[in-house]
């Protein structure tokens, strides 16, 4: 018997997948804990192992477990709140100011009331030492031993808990940084220590800074927390292997977690996109839109052949530049308030009522009308079936919000008004949509979207409609998906370094040189995380530029082409990638290619849990029919009575024609007029725009019964 | 007319600023040209088929009002002859231009035969011809000196390239790049065709008309509600203008009667100084443009920038004036005139509207480098965006920001990266720092400015400068004091040291010479002794206020 737990703490639950051989999927919720989130982990494996139908001690259960994978947001949280260590930097002298001007951006132009963000080390613990390498790699002064130990006196006084050290052009020589290194460690060996061309060593002075920085700031508290959770597990009797969720889409073990802190900033939504694959490729599909959208937030991702990835994003203004998933996020959530601006438009959050007070209608104390809130005006919310019927809701105070602050001011009905606060939502996500395919030139015709999150579902209709998306994949795990997302990740590790080159005059010898380099590094810790050499692959990325652009494209190299140094086919594949992201190349007119970066990802494939086909069912859902209700017909403009269906009852080739509802515990999916719905072999709610049956067929027909 | 749907009203306003957003970042990821690229100096927008405003994604606020006046202008040159698949071009600043350098494309939208709408999308090209390359000529008179002037022209007629004019434009201008980053603007304004043609067809045209309107209501009663918080009454205000490129020593004043009625406000520049006989000259729509963001600046950021939003604002700005020169005048310092524009707008709202104004901002001084790398024998330029950003001024109840530049660009333009300047450029970068006690003290401080210093890498560097604030500083308000001025100086390898005019052409600069810049921080505001204690002695201790200047200035005890 082998367990695999997939754990994903969450602002207001803590999300757990149990998935064991010969078993079906348990799917748990508890609150979290967020003072110390490894209490809810402990709390909630313990729950797990009494509810879990073989009821054991928690100390069994995890004796029992193989893998837990594990995603924490403790480093993204002790940056939104300022709760970082107490950093210092050592930098070159005369730049030392980088990391507070962020090179002097305001972001709201027209906003004289707004302010620069603190920076991540004050600057009294931003220090200029002497020596300098040129933009060659040359030393053309010596480093400052000296001001390097006055500036390590200067944090032992200060009660500095973490040291950054970044230099100018050290992505072309590191030695500067190695010796300042080694002094930090002799002279302060219990600070927490980034040196940064160990963590991106990558031309861009200010990127680096702010990325070394950023991970000094949350490395103390990543290392701190994941001594409680390792400790909490060990005294459990938890001897398996623990992964930590990255921000790249990938795994990583805690030894590797600890020293580079930052990977983990941005990987609260990272384990979706992977997940959503999972149930795309039931479908023959290997691309998918994932969209998750939760309480205060909605984040859209796309996967074509793998999540699509960046290399650099931002965290409370701050720039990180690590390789990670290029998830989109916008304020639009089940709590997004809707109001009225000065000029009368109705519009929908950022702001959001969040899980406190929370939307009207739970009866907490709010007062401002939320999306949930209109929702339930619609129809589209039970008020007696919401989180399965643990909780009611109170449709009368809903209309009594949205009564007061749009539909009386618009001179609408309730009606009218909760059916404008769902479309404007819904706007605004499928904007959001857009951000993650027009914008990077995918169009979302082309790809099902997996929706998830509980409030999701309802909306999703909609949206497809907006952008003309005919198929849609709604998990039975949709409210968890982060969490399955985690056990279906691979061990990932990304690598860079900056080599100025042009393509048609490469030195295939220092570039394999450098390749290798990167490889071995992977290696390393694919060896200790006992990942066998059958099981990792390498990718090699470059970033390249037409001469004298200013940003790069980074695109996959084939190994073959790097191998047998063929220049010309990395050309070609350039070309193609700027033609597809910006509408043209300019192949024709033969312009140089310049090489900034070169990129190797290691990836060692983790096992991943096999889910269970179940048997075809037949296309009758009457079964599985609980009721029905009137709620409100967007397509139509007006209420409708539609029949309600008990998801749980629902079985593999059951059919549904829209517009109808149909209730989980967990999640409620809205099927509008123009889809209809029908449950895959793994029990997902596949919904396909009507007249578009070709898109189900093997479903229907009850094919695809085999494992996967 | 069809009724208005309050919530399509919705639906419209987000879905016109995600198409012009969408062409913004079709023409930032594909140009070549920092100015573009970089410092986003650039506009996208949309118009409906008689050339109001529906939406636009300015990224300089300069270029708040840039684009409007010359898409009426087209149809009306144009009239009956505009046709489906027409791309036109236009740069004149005699036909509502701002700028020389500012190149336009203008693509009409067409459904089923019937117009309506324009996409558009205006940017700084690197070379315009003229006699200077990059366009900036401080000895220039007349505007065949510092440019191509492009009137409204078709480059494409009915979907057809027109060779013959295509080639005549760029037979004019330096750099092949142009080409290439005017080619990505037409790409953009066919992205904002394509998704204004989906977006029409799904709502109907009818309704689109109709729902316009009610946008432009919106916007206006948004604005008129800022402009009835301002008291009835005149105000006047000056801003100065030091040297014209030509007169050492001459000096210009920027006058404005500032007169708010109700639910109006006009800007009358008549008792504004003659136009100079340089190129220290405005057009009108950059002049109108300086006006619309100044004054945006001291109301609810978050309008809709459309048609609606600049209906009560008239503004007077007549020809002949250094804000609106007559033909054939130079005038490509005209948007640089925007920060003396700014100061006698803010001077004059200051004493009704004391909690909205910012005391003064840093004013620009700019330097541009060019030469030949030595190492690899290309050709460079530099403009030289991380040392000319100064600070902003403070309001009651907010510092200045730090670093962010003259508020035509308000925190738009960023650095350039060292590592990526030295490679970039033959330079070897010294210094680029906050400067200490460069903000005007105040109970709410300037934004600090910076000093940047780097070593030339190149023999014959070719040196170009233009701005200002090196002879006036941002002011004070309500107590709160000036900042410093801003400075460039060149040390030359043999001892000696030069310091240019603020709009001056140096040749020949040997490798070795050492450049130092100051950028100033910006005005405070009140009474610097009731700042409060605890952010000041935070401050000492961060070295961004001296302790000298804390006890002299800031009464620190």
């Amino acid at each position: 018997m082998a367990i695999k737990i997939g754990i994903d703490v969450g602002g207001t639950f803590t999300d757990f997948l149990v998935v064991e051989e010969g078993r079906e999927p348990r799917i748990h919720k508890t609150l979290s804990t967020p003072e110390d989130p490894s209490l809810a982990v402990i709390d909630g494996l313990e729950e797990m192992a009494q509810i879990g139908g073989s009821s054991c001690s928690l100390e069994e259960f995890l004796e029992a477990t193989q893998t837990i994978v594990h995603g924490t947001t403790v480093t993204t949280n002790a940056t939104l709140t300022r709760n970082g260590a107490k950093s210092g930097l050592i930098t070159t002298s005369g730049i030392r100011d980088a990391l507070e001007m962020r090179r002097g951006i305001r972001e709201e132009q027209y906003n004289n009331r707004y302010t620069n963000v603190v920076p991540l080390v004050p600057r009294y613990c931003r220090i200029g030492v002497e020596g300098r390498i040129d933009r060659n790699g040359d030393e053309i002064k010596p480093l400052s031993l000296d001001e390097v130990s006055e500036a390590i006196a200067l944090f032992k006084q200060e009660g500095v808990e973490a040291v950054s050290i970044c230099f100018m052009n050290a992505f072309a020589n590191h030695e500067h940084e190695q010796q300042a290194a080694e002094l930090v460690r002799r002279q302060m060996p219990e600070a927490y220590l980034t040196v940064s061309t160990e963590l991106l060593p990558s031309i861009r002075f200010y990127e680096r800074v702010s990325t070394t920085a950023l991970n000094s700031y949350v490395g103390p508290i990543l290392d701190h927390y994941l001594n409680q959770l390792q400790g909490r597990l060990a005294a459990a009797h938890f001897s398996g292997l623990l992964l930590i969720m990255q921000s790249n889409g990938g795994v990583m073990s805690p030894e590797v977690a600890r020293e580079k802190a930052a990977l983990t900033l941005l990987s609260g939504p990272a384990a979706g996109p992977g997940a959503g694959l999972v149930y795309t490729q039931v479908h023959d599909r290997d691309r998918c839109i994932v969209v998750d959208m939760g309480g205060t937030s909605f984040e859209a991702a796309l996967v074509a052949e793998g999540p699509l990835m960046v290399n650099e994003g931002t965290i409370d203004r701050h720039r990180i530049a690590l390789p990670m998933l290029g998830i989109h996020t916008i304020g639009a959530g089940g709590g997004s308030i809707g109001w009225l601006d000065e000029g009368g438009l109705l519009r929908m959050g950022p702001m959001s009522a969040g899980a406190d007070p929370g939307p009207v209608s739970y009866g907490n104390g709010g007062t401002k009308p939320t999306t949930t809130d209109a929702n339930l005006v619609l129809g589209y919310l039970n008020p007696d079936y919401f989180a399965g019927g643990k909780m009611k809701l109170d449709r009368q105070t809903a209309r009594q919000a949205i009564e007061a602050s749009i539909a009386t001011p618009l001179g609408i009905s309730v009606e009218e008004a909760a059916a404008g606060m769902y479309r404007v939502a819904c706007n605004n996500m499928a904007q959001g949509v857009r951000e993650i395919t027009i914008k990077r030139g995918f169009d979302p015709r082309e790809f099902p979207m997996v929706v998830a999150g509980g409030a999701g579902p309802i909306h999703s209709c909609l949206i497809c409609d907006e952008l003309e998306v005919p198929f849609q994949i709604i998990p039975r795990e949709s409210s968890i998906l982060c969490a399955v997302g985690m056990l279906m990740s691979d061990l990932k590790h990304d690598f860079v370094r900056t080599y100025v080159s042009r393509l048609d005059g490469v030195d295939w010898a220092r570039v394999d040189a450098i390749i290798n380099e990167m490889r071995d590094e992977g290696a390393e810790l694919l060896d200790e995380e006992k990942i066998p050499v059958e099981r990792r692959t390498f990718f090699v990325r470059f970033d390249c530029r037409y001469l004298k652009q200013y940003h790069e494209v980074s695109f996959e190299v084939a190994a073959d082409d790097v191998a047998s140094h063929d220049s010309d086919a990395i050309t070609r594949a350039f070309h193609e990638e700027h033609n597809r992201l910006y509408g043209y190349s300019l192949e024709t007119q033969k312009v140089p290619i310049e090489i900034i970066n070169l990129r190797v990802q290691a990836l060692g494939s983790s096992e991943k849990p096999r889910f269970k086909a179940t048997e075809y069912g037949g296309s009758d859902s009457s079964p599985a029919l609980k009721g029905e209700r009137s709620l409100y017909i967007f397509e139509q403009e007006c209420f409708k009575t539609v029949p309600v269906f008990d998801g749980h009852k629902l079985n593999h080739g059951n059919h549904i024609v829209g517009p109808a509802m149909i209730e989980e515990e967990t999640t409620a999916i809205f099927v509008s007029s123009s889809f209809n719905s029908v449950c895959d072999q793994f029990g997902s709610f596949v919904l396909y725009r009507k007249g578009r049956e070709d898109l189900v067929a093997s479903i229907t027909k009850g094919e695809g019964n085999e494992q996967h | 007319m069809s009724s208005i749907d309050p919530i399509l009203l919705s639906v419209f306003a987000r879905t016109f600023k995600s198409i012009t957003d969408e062409m913004s970042m079709s023409v930032q990821m594909t140009t070549r040209s920092p100015i573009l690229c970089e410092a986003k100096d650039f506009v996208t927008g949309l118009y409906d088929a008689e050339g109001n405003m529906l939406e636009q994604t300015e990224n300089l606020p300069i270029l708040a009002f840039s684009l409007a006046p010359v898409c009426k202008y087209i149809i009306d040159y144009f009239g009956d002859d505009i046709h489906d698949g027409d791309v036109i071009f236009h740069n004149d600043v005699f036909s509502l231009g701002n700028q020389n350098n500012d190149v336009a494309v203008y693509k009409p939208i067409f459904i089923e035969g019937e117009l309506v709408g324009w996409a558009a999308v205006k940017g700084h090209q690197a070379d315009i011809g003229g006699n200077v390359r990059g366009g900036y000529n401080p000895n220039a008179t007349e505007v065949w000196q510092e440019a191509l002037r492009i009137p409204p022209v078709k480059v494409y007629e009915k979907g057809q390239l027109r060779k013959d004019v295509w080639d005549l434009i760029f037979a004019n201008i330096r750099l092949d790049i142009v080409q290439h980053d005017m080619r990505a603007q037409m790409g953009a304004c066919t992205v904002g065709e394509r998704r204004m043609q989906d977006c029409l067809k799904k709502y109907g045209i009818e309704r689109f008309a109709s729902h316009k309107i009610a946008l432009f209501d919106a916007s206006r009663k948004m604005i008129e509600a800022e402009i009835e918080q301002i008291p009835n009454g005149v105000y006047r205000g000056e801003g100065k203008v030091f040297f014209d490129g030509h007169h050492p020593g001459t000096e210009f004043t920027i006058r404005v009667r500032i007169e708010v009625e109700d639910r109006k406000i006009t800007f009358d520049y008549s008792e504004t100084d003659d136009q100079t006989d340089g190129f220290v000259n405005g057009t009108f729509t950059s002049s109108a443009s300086a006006t619309i963001l100044t004054f945006l600046q001291m109301v609810n950021p978050d309008i809709p920038h459309n048609e609606g939003m600049i209906q009560p604002i008239e503004m007077v700005i007549p020809e002949g004036t250094i804000l609106n020169a007559s033909y054939p005048k130079a005038t490509t310092f005209g948007n640089h005139l925007c920060p003396p524009n700014a100061d006698a707008i803010i001077r004059a709202l200051a004493p009704v509207i004391p909690e909205r104004v910012t005391a003064g901002w840093n004013n620009l001084l700019c330097s541009l480098t060019t030469g030949i790398d030595p190492q690899s024998r290309e050709p460079y330029v530099d403009i030289g965006f991380m040392g000319l950003k100064g600070g902003s001024g403070a309001m009651k109840g907010t510092d200045g920001y730090d670093h962010i530049g003259m508020i035509d660009a308000s925190g738009g333009v960023l650095d350039q990266d060292y590592e990526m300047f030295e490679q970039m450029t033959p330079h070897h970068l010294v210094r680029h720092e906050l400067l200490p006690d460069s903000a005007g003290p105040g109970q709410w401080r300037g934004g600090l400015g910076v000093v940047t210093e780097f070593t030339i890498g190149s023999d014959d560097t070719q040196l170009v400068t233009f701005g200002d604030g090196d002879f006036e500083p941002a002011f004070g308000l309500f107590g709160g004091h000036e900042s410093i001025l801003n400075t460039i100086e060149l040390r030359l390898p043999d001892g000696s040291s030069l310091v240019p005019k603020n709009k001056d052409l140096i040749t020949g600069l040997p490798q070795g010479t050492f450049y130092h810049q100051i950028a100033g921080g910006g005005g405070g505001y009140g009474d610097p002794v009731k700042r409060d204690r605890e952010v000041l002695q935070e401050e000492v201790k961060n070295g961004i206020i001296s302790p000298q200047k804390a006890r002299d200035v800031y009464g620190l005890g």
